[in-house]
């Protein structure tokens, strides 16, 4: 039997291989097909090696969604590194948290982002700097070494096809995520764990290369990671649209462009529906939404579906640390399973379990427990957060659920107080350490409360401290210059105490409903 | 003051949270510097229409007429024309 794929290098090779002149990514106008593709990410990959990038270690990736950014993902695992994509969103002391957690030795960014300087002075082990072509450069060039443009350090590489001997276990990625105790949390998957769960997402979707999908989700979340890595795969097309702020720009560039397919968390798709009439748009050849992110409405999904009724919603469900997916709803089940987040995927499975870890049965609630392929081997360089997750061979999800008798599972809430806003996961505690940061603030707690598009917003309850007077834009002006504008409360609620338990727990539900 | 001014002070307040208009050229891209989000381009429309009297069509979202503050203020007059 011939061996299956090692690493998604290998998906993109084929799909390379298979349909050189078809178009893989566009972006405002520009066309990359697969040969494209594939002789840049073999080119990069050289350039990388040649550059003394070896097996295992880190490259960061400040690139939006691009051409670059893929070309630059593909490339460092040809060359056996480990892609670190960091959040393009992100203030400086964020970038310079993660790039200092994950050592990089090499960094490819964009020259005009804002925070580029902070990531660079906090990565003491770069020894490769490219900045991609963009905006005018801000990169001080004088005190760096190996520092390049990305057209100077391509048009000098060998386009030889010459993929590292790294195993399917070793590491091919790592995705920042945001944990309930806002230490860094990067989720390492190895190269079996993104081939698993391309591949399994693969086998529902039925995506083919004839499709085309509009995206709008951040490669360097798992999500957007997923739907990118499919696509490639498939040999399908990415036409890349990297702002949601005029919606119906992106409707337009699904009509213009006869999108197959469109992917959204459930803000997306809320957004969508109240400010764009869909119905004055051609979007007859849409064959296939997908949702994950997070729950949505059923009442949403039914206003989506009867809006695009042609379409076949994919309601999933999934976490990084289990690389992207775990359950998916067949669409023709969408109807009367409506509210659940369906079956597991291929090659994963499921177990609801009690606090003692036993197997409950159907309609009993617990904790939402999953094996398989796509489970991480454990947060980078965090094995205290990692023995919390990955207890006697299962990740467990922090998700509460229970299944329905015909396997059905549905989700009740999460075991923990992080805060989802739009694509986004906020731990509470970063924002509060930032808060707290500020003279006048004796205490606070942040909370997620409820907002018609994005889920939750996030609400900072803040106890002064006495005798000072501090006001809310203060507040918000601090939480400006450190976090990512995301993470920036909506609310600042004044309180004379917070609400506590016997033991000193902040009671976060009763937070919730005041203000 | 100015329907420019206004804007502005609206973007300060609410998106940079300060006064000092240093900060926001009238001609910078929020886009660009990153400043709005979808969401917040509701709260900008949701501002416009309260304040100008003005109604944002979702055909008139478009970067042209709101990705900077001076691009605002000349759609509220071509609209208020």
């Amino acid at each position: 039997m011939a061996a299956g794929p090692a690493s998604l290098v290998d998906l993109l090779r084929e799909s390379a291989r298979c349909f050189p002149e078809r178009q893989s990514l566009l972006l405002r106008g520009a066309v990359v097909t697969y040969g494209e593709l594939w002789r840049d990410v073999c080119r990069a990959a050289n350039a990388l090696r040649a550059g003394g990038l070896a097996p295992g270690e880190r490259v960061a990736l400040l690139i939006e969604n691009s051409p670059e950014y893929v070309i630059a993902y593909y490339a460092v695992l040809q060359a056996g590194g480990v892609a670190v994509g960091l959040n393009t969103a992100m203030r400086g002391p964020e970038l310079a948290r993660n790039m200092a957690h994950c050592a990089a030795s090499a960094l490819i960014a964009m020259p005009g982002h804002p925070e580029l300087p902070a990531a660079i002075t906090s990565g003491g082990t770069l020894r490769q700097i490219v900045t991609t072509p963009a905006t005018a450069g801000i990169v001080p060039r004088a005190a760096l070494t190996g520092t390049t443009t990305w057209h100077e350090w391509l048009s000098g590489a060998d386009s030889a096809d010459a993929p590292a001997q790294v195993g399917p276990h070793a590491p091919a990625a790592i995705i920042y995520t945001s944990g309930t105790t806002g230490d860094p949390r990067g989720v390492t998957l190895t190269h079996r764990n993104l081939v698993a769960n391309t591949q399994s997402i693969l086998a529902y979707l039925g995506l083919r290369e004839t499709d085309r999908i509009v995206n709008v989700l951040p490669f360097y979340y798992s999500y957007g990671n997923s739907v990118l890595h499919t696509h490639l795969a498939a040999g399908a097309s990415l036409v890349l649209e990297n702002s949601l702020t005029y919606p119906h720009l992106v409707v337009q560039a699904m009509a213009n462009e006869r999108a197959t397919g469109f992917s959204g968390v459930p803000s997306t798709f809320a957004l969508l529906l109240q400010r764009v009439n869909l119905g004055e748009y051609d979007l007859s050849s849409l064959r296939y939404l997908t949702q994950a992110g997070g729950a949505m409405a059923p009442a949403l999904t039914q206003r989506l579906r009867a809006a695009l009724p042609a379409a076949r919603l994919f309601v999933m469900y999934g976490q990084t640390e289990a690389t992207a997916r775990i359950t998916y709803l067949p669409p023709e089940r969408l109807e009367d399973k409506l509210g659940t987040v369906g079956i597991a995927i291929p090659g994963v499975t499921i177990e609801v379990q009690d606090a003692q870890g036993q197997r409950v049965a159907a309609g009993v609630e617990g904790e939402v427990c999953v094996r398989g392929d796509n489970v991480m081997p454990g947060y980078w360089e965090n094995p205290a957060a990692t023995a919390r997750v990955l207890r006697d061979g299962w990740l467990h999800t922090g998700d509460m659920g229970h299944f329905d008798a015909d396997g059905y599972l549905s989700l009740v809430g999460r075991s923990s107080d992080m805060i989802k806003t739009g694509a986004h996961r906020v731990s509470p505690l970063e924002i509060e350490e930032v808060v707290l940061e500020l003279a006048g603030v004796a205490e606070c707690a942040a909370v997620g409360v409820a907002d018609p598009i994005l889920g939750e917003v996030v609400r900072v309850c803040v106890v002064p401290g006495e005798g000072t007077a501090i006001e809310p834009r203060t507040v918000q002006a601090h939480c400006r210059d450190r976090l990512a504008a995301y993470k920036v409360p909506k609310e600042v609620v004044f309180v004379a105490t917070l609400p506590k338990t016997a033991s000193g727990k902040i009671k976060r539900f009763m937070l919730k409903e005041a203000g | 003051m100015s329907a420019a001014e206004q804007v502005r002070q609206y973007i300060l307040e609410n998106f940079l949270f300060s006064t000092d208009t240093s900060l926001l050229g009238l001609d910078e891209s929020f886009l660009e510097r990153g400043l709005i989000d979808s969401t917040g381009m509701l709260e900008v429309i949701l501002f416009l229409e309260e304040n100008f009297g003005v109604k944002v069509g979702d055909n008139e979202m478009v970067p042209e007429n709101l990705d900077s503050v001076n691009r605002i203020a000349a759609f509220i007059e071509r609209k208020k024309a």
